[in-house]
């Protein structure tokens, strides 16, 4: 009875909640207040696949969902991103049938790294995907280790690990688990390895076992690679699912020796979503036509690269988050790459749109460096924080007389607009990116 | 005037940028004329204690802080001398349980400490990532920063008389730190030497004062630092109700 009740309220309050607009977390809050072992009482479809991770959870799973669709399964999503256990209480019972059965044939949940073990309680997916684990949002995440142990709770014996073999620490959730049920997805070295770790922090030095000194015979980016510990063995595990070739500048990949894959976005972030998706998608019986047909190509509507104009520039605004120095540096590494004469304009006004923070230590953790190529003529640090960027610069290689710094984002729009026509890159969060779109036109 | 800075495991007791708490002390330095040199010490190493003046180690996670412990354990001696002859030493973050006693970890574990001090540290559960403005009497000015601790530290003397942000040693807002002669700790993690200009002028003071050299009238100023920290505390002040 309080089954049916908590999906009458949930349904109910989604539908009042469609019509005003509003959250779709509070549906299941109430859901949960009612019946609250309600995620233990449905039924769920045959496979529910869990994306976790720092970062690529929502390219993963919207990726996914793009594939399994098209094989033919009706497939359900938090496509609005409530990936707590109200959000995912709103998806489960708006989905179900009064007597409680979920309609669909795939649930498939991006999961907060922080919050699975609390959904996870009352359901065990079949599959778990585990993209990466590193520094991101310290101020809300504490640290990756802690995250770790945090995802920790929420892995149960029957449930299909889907893992990054090339990041130690993801890597150390096989531990203890049921070998068969393992899967992992990794890049053999390839045209964008290196043999020297590159970054100004290096979380992979020691083992996440035994805290010895790890080896690397290569690096794809900040700790991802092919690492082993001399002390206690733990290692790379070879990939099930693996890109065995990758040529990031032509934009192509091949999967397991056989599938040859275009690549909209030329990221290595794009290889692993790409990745972590494939195996997903196999593990579940996806035709391989099927999904490479999708993957092909395939445009990420996320809205993290925007092109704009400003006077005679021509402009991309590259979405990074603050605190979080893996994906800054991505970008950095970008525009380091272009080799065409620009100007980079960074700004950190508000550190976060969800929650106060005054912390800019993350700033340490950006390697700055790779904006001191030659054809990068200027770099303008603007915002609120813009005194604590140009002290980070003052440790950097970029060259005193090609930084300029200001605290009011229209004053950069404007110098921008009425000097120079070199393209311009701008580096910045979520938190801070309409004020300055806002001041240029739409390309 | 030439001065040695040692930092103690710095590939791994970096939970957020501590590296820069290293330089910016050393670009002060350099900017009263000292000459400074920079030594690192990894677990394999022994730490060169006997020639080091200042001792500096940043936050680990807690697995990482135990096995630093390890590391370190068997050179405490060496350290101590190193104290004892005047040796100005910071720790900062999940560091600055290590001088105490013991730790007692979130599974009931008990870890034995370096001794140089009296508190003891036992790990909970919650962790309390948050900003910090703390209070001392050494020198004027707030102290901003963030801690990112999940510990409860008893009987510290402390550096920060009390936080109107943050989770001091034993509770939200009470006093932080722990201060004994020239042995400094915060569990304030991250760069908290280049968000606190002042803070740094004091070490410079005391670092000079051991060394018996000749302090200038004006320590200088570096571009940039002071108005950051004002920003930063201006935001942070707002945030605490004045």
């Amino acid at each position: 009875m309080r089954l049916f009740l908590a999906v009458i309220v949930c349904k109910v309050l989604r539908f009042i909640g469609g019509l005003i607009g509003k959250g779709s977390s509070l549906p299941g809050q109430f859901a949960l207040k009612v019946c609250p072992d309600v995620l233990g009482r449905v039924r769920l479809p045959e496979n529910v696949i869990a994306v976790t991770g720092s970062n690529g959870k929502t390219s993963t799973v919207e990726m996914i969902a793009a594939i399994l669709t098209a094989d033919g399964k009706q497939v359900v999503y938090n496509k609005e991103g409530s990936n707590q256990i109200e959000g995912v209480a709103t998806l489960i019972l708006s989905h179900c049938s009064l007597g409680g059965k979920m309609r669909g044939d795939v649930l498939l949940l991006e999961s907060d790294e922080r919050y699975a073990r609390h959904t996870f309680q009352w359901f065990h997916p079949t599959h778990f995907v585990i993209t990466n684990l590193y520094r991101d949002q310290l101020t809300r995440n504490g640290h990756p280790e802690w995250v770790y142990d945090a995802v920790k709770a929420a892995v149960f014996p029957e449930t299909v690990l889907v893992l990054n073999a090339d990041d130690p620490l993801v890597s150390c959730f096989a531990q203890d688990h049921d070998p068969d049920k393992v899967k992992w997805f990794g890049l053999d070295e390839c045209s964008v390895s290196t043999k020297e770790h590159r970054g100004v922090y290096h979380d992979g030095a020691r083992c996440p076992v035994c805290k010895g000194r790890m080896e690397y015979s290569c690096y794809h980016y900040a700790h991802i690679g092919h690492y082993a510990c001399p002390s206690c063995g733990h290692k790379r595990h070879d990939a099930d699912f693996a890109v065995t070739a990758l040529d990031l500048e032509e934009g192509r990949l091949t999967i397991n020796g056989e599938r040859s894959i275009s690549l909209a976005f030329k990221s290595i972030y794009n290889v692993y979503n790409i990745l972590a998706a494939w195996s997903a998608c196999a593990l579940t019986g996806a035709d391989r036509e099927t999904m490479a047909g999708v993957i092909n190509n395939y445009m990420l509507k996320n809205g993290r690269m925007i092109t704009f104009r400003l006077g005679k520039h021509q402009g991309t605004l590259l979405t990074s988050k603050h605190e979080n120095s893996v994906a800054y540096d991505t970008n950095l590494s970008y525009i380091a790459a272009i080799e065409k004469p620009c100007t980079v304009l960074v700004i950190v006004d508000a550190i976060s749109r969800k929650y106060f923070t005054g912390e800019t230590s993350w700033l340490w953790d950006v390697d700055f460096d790779r904006l001191s190529a030659p054809h990068i003529q200027k770099v303008m640090l603007y915002g609120k924080y813009c005194n604590d960027l140009a002290v980070r610069f003052k440790y950097s290689h970029v060259p005193a007389d090609k930084i300029e710094v200001g605290e009011r984002i229209p004053t950069a729009a404007e110098y921008l607009k009425e000097n120079g026509d070199e393209d311009v890159y701008v580096v910045t969060c979520f938190s801070d990116r309409d004020k300055f779109l806002a001041l240029t036109e739409k390309d | 005037m030439e001065l040695t800075i040692l930092h103690l495991y710095p590939d791994c007791m970096s939970l957020y940028g501590e590296y820069a708490n290293v330089m910016v002390l050393r670009r002060h330095l350099e900017a009263v004329g000292v000459s400074v040199a920079v030594e690192t010490a990894l677990f394999e190493d022994t730490p060169d204690f006997e020639h080091a003046d200042f001792i500096y180690m940043g936050a680990g996670t807690e697995r990482t802080q135990k096995a630093a412990l390890a590391a370190l354990l068997p050179h405490k001696d060496a350290l101590k001398r190193a104290v004892d002859r005047g040796a100005v030493v910071l720790f900062t973050g999940s560091a600055m349980e290590t001088l105490g006693i013991s730790i007692v970890d979130a599974a009931g574990k008990t870890w034995p400490c370096l001794g140089l001090a009296d508190f003891a540290t036992v790990e909970t559960d919650r962790r309390a990532p948050e900003d910090v403005v703390a209070h001392t009497s050494l020198w004027e000015s707030p102290v901003v920063g963030f801690m990112n601790k999940c510990s409860v530290t008893e009987d510290a003397p402390p550096l920060f008389d009390r936080l109107s942000l943050g989770f001091g040693n034993e509770e939200d807002r009470g006093p932080e730190g722990y201060i004994n002669g020239n042995v400094f700790a915060t569990h304030i993690t991250g760069p908290v030497l280049v968000k606190n200009p002042d803070f740094v002028d004091f070490l410079i003071k005391r670092i000079f004062a051991l060394k018996e050299w000749e302090l200038p009238e004006v320590l200088p100023v570096l571009p940039y630092e002071r108005e950051a920290y004002e920003v930063t505390l201006k935001e942070l002040t707002a945030r605490t109700g004045g």
